[in-house]
């Protein structure tokens, strides 16, 4: 019988990528329900690291496959590693970060495991079935403004597996009390891999600023109209805020795609946050967390944006903005 | 280079809703649009066409409807398209409809390389391109900036994926899943003369009868997962409205932004 809660130990460079750390959370608090044991699943070949530093996030078992060579974006072998480990495991559900690399490797896992794999989840929660036994409702947002859905694994079809959305949850303080079985794999073979990484190439990222900036104003449809990006542009020049964008602002390459801000563009952590003419779709403001100071300007009342930030005006950006660079 | 690209239709609005009942999708239009990673795909394998010859064929399963998007990728420069429509495939999740997809690929013809876009505008799970190479059991490399093509080693791709804030140049060998991330090219634009020529491009349709999955393997009956509810997301949380002429509004922001600044 499935039983167990296993995590993906994802990590680069030797280290574990905070995305993983924080699924020990997730994974707690079913555990409170169904008491299964917690454990996680690494894979690299420099994984001591990173072994060390699940045993001080209080999982209780950790398995590892330590590899001959580096298997990293060699997803083809990868997930034929990841495959046995959880054939041998047989745990009941397996928490993923949703994170490029985690979808990619497990979308293979699932297909091998015929298993289902539920995307980008936000919220895990325990259901009961009639005979008693435990399943996870795997909540996640989904198409548009403000719908959830709650997504179930069905019966006799194990492991569960969802990726998890970085951030949702935090991960727990790391204690050097903690310690944890370590079971290494050492029968699971790599397979050759059809993909090699070539060279690691010099970037050039565009992104840079906006995810470091401390400041951002975030432009939505309301900054299309009239000229006001002009006005933006001045008024984020003024109080030194990167610029960031919604997705019409890029398809209208008002902005470049890299300052796209939410689901399928980057997550920003500014200490002050600007929204201007944002309607507020979850797919966007997921994409912003842990500010300070979050201010929403929007001329509908309604709009989901007031929902998330801390101070709302239904005004017209461009009457306050004008009258702000006056000041 | 015979290619490949696996498109989807997404809804022109994020305005939708989902029926109380059964958990479908409601639009609050009908109209679809190609999602729009899955143009920067096509333009890839525009690109990639121009330098090696060969054809690029479109794929997509959804209603019969679907067509509209199969011409429009013809209008971009696909020559050829293959519209998967039943109802014993509608429904399915992600591993049912990469099974879908991977048998019409099969089904076609041999391929060097299939494309599709990173991630969907509506559901953006990003699995099916993964899946789908699974399923034929060649590699993929999912999420990628760019695609290189060099005839001096003909049996591999080279792209570029950016990850862990790092670019990589990977090389895969073909025939490989490559999936493209939205915006990392410019798609050309569709013209009158072209979108006229694609209404006369070949469009085969494909049901389960010509696919002959088991239909325990398709659809919903196919499908790991289920959805089992829907809502609306709870906490009462509302920002402080803060009112006043535009000029008030303006000095309150100041005073705001101000303030949190100096704690910086």
């Amino acid at each position: 019988m499935a039983n167990g809660i296993c995590i993906f130990a994802e990590n680069y460079n030797g280290k574990l990528e905070p995305a993983s750390a924080e699924l020990v959370s997730a994974a707690r608090l079913i555990q409170e329900t169904t008491k299964e044991e917690i454990s996680a699943i690494v894979a690299a070949k420099d994984c001591d690291t990173v072994v060390e530093e699940l045993k001080g996030l209080g999982v209780e078992k950790i398995y590892v496959v330590k590899t001959s060579r580096d298997i990293l974006l060699q997803d083809d072998a990868a997930s034929e590693v990841i495959a046995e480990m959880l054939r041998k495991i047989d745990p009941s559900s397996v928490l993923i970060p949703a994170t490029p690399t985690g979808r990619s490797i497990f979308s293979r896992v699932a297909m091998k495991l015929n298993c289902g794999l539920t995307a980008d989840c936000t919220e895990l929660l325990v259901g009961t079935r009639e005979d008693g036994s435990y399943y996870i409702k795997q909540n996640k947002p989904s198409f548009g403004e403000n719908v959830f859905v709650t997504i179930i694994t069905r019966e006799g079809y194990y492991p569960q597996m969802m990726t998890v959305r970085p951030g949702v949850y935090t991960a727990p303080e790391a204690s050097s009390e903690n310690s944890a079985e370590v079971v290494y794999m050492d029968d699971i073979a790599v397979p050759d891999s059809q993909i090699e990484v070539v060279e690691v190439l010099p970037t050039e990222d565009t992104t840079d600023s906006i995810l470091s900036s401390e400041i951002v104003v975030v432009g939505g449809r309301g900054v299309l109209e009239d000229d006001n990006f002009a006005l933006v542009k001045e008024f984020a020049d003024k109080i030194g805020a990167a610029i960031g964008g919604t997705r019409p602002m890029v398809d209208t390459e008002t902005i470049p795609f890299e300052h796209q801000i939410g689901q399928t563009g980057c997550t920003i952590r500014p200490k002050i946050c600007i929204s201007l003419g944002v309607s507020g779709a979850i797919q966007h403001t997921e994409g912003i967390k842990d500010t300070k100071l979050f201010v929403a300007v929007n001329t509908d009342p309604n709009a989901a944006i007031f929902k998330v930030a801390d101070y709302g005006m239904t005004a017209d950006l461009r009457a306050v903005l004008e009258n702000y660079l006056k000041l | 280079m015979d290619i490949a690209v696996l498109i989807k239709q997404v809804p022109v609005s994020n305005n939708v809703s989902v029926d109380p009942e059964t958990h479908a999708l409601i639009r609050a239009s009908a109209e679809g649009m190609i999602n729009p990673a899955d143009l920067n795909a096509i333009e890839e394998a525009m690109v990639l066409k121009e330098q090696t010859g060969g054809k690029v064929v479109v794929f997509t399963m959804g209603p019969p409807d679907a067509e509209k998007a199969l011409r429009e990728a013809m209008a971009h420069g696909c020559d050829e398209s293959c519209l998967i429509t039943d109802r014993a495939v509608a429904g399915g999740d992600t591993i049912a409809t990469a099974k879908v997809l991977a048998e019409a690929i099969k089904k076609y013809g041999k391929f060097d390389l299939i494309l599709s876009g990173a991630l969907s505008a509506d559901g953006a799970t990003g699995q099916v391109g993964a899946m789908v190479a699974e399923c034929l059991g060649i590699p993929h490399v999912a999420e990628i900036q760019s695609i290189q093509y060099d005839e001096a080693v003909p049996d591999k791709i080279d792209a570029v994926k950016k990850v862990y804030g790092e670019r990589f140049h990977v090389r895969c060998a073909l025939p490989a899943v490559l999936s493209v991330n939205f915006g990392s090219n410019v798609p050309r634009l569709a013209t009158l003369r072209s979108t006229r020529a694609a209404k006369n491009k070949p469009l085969a349709t494909y049901t389960n009868a010509d696919l002959k999955l088991p239909a325990d393997q398709v659809g919903i009956p196919g499908s790991p997962t289920a959805v089992i509810d829907s809502f609306e997301p709870t906490g009462g949380r509302m920002a402080e409205m803060l009112e006043g002429t535009p000029e008030e509004l303006a000095v309150k922001l100041k005073n705001m932004i101000d303030e949190e600044k100096g704690k910086l």
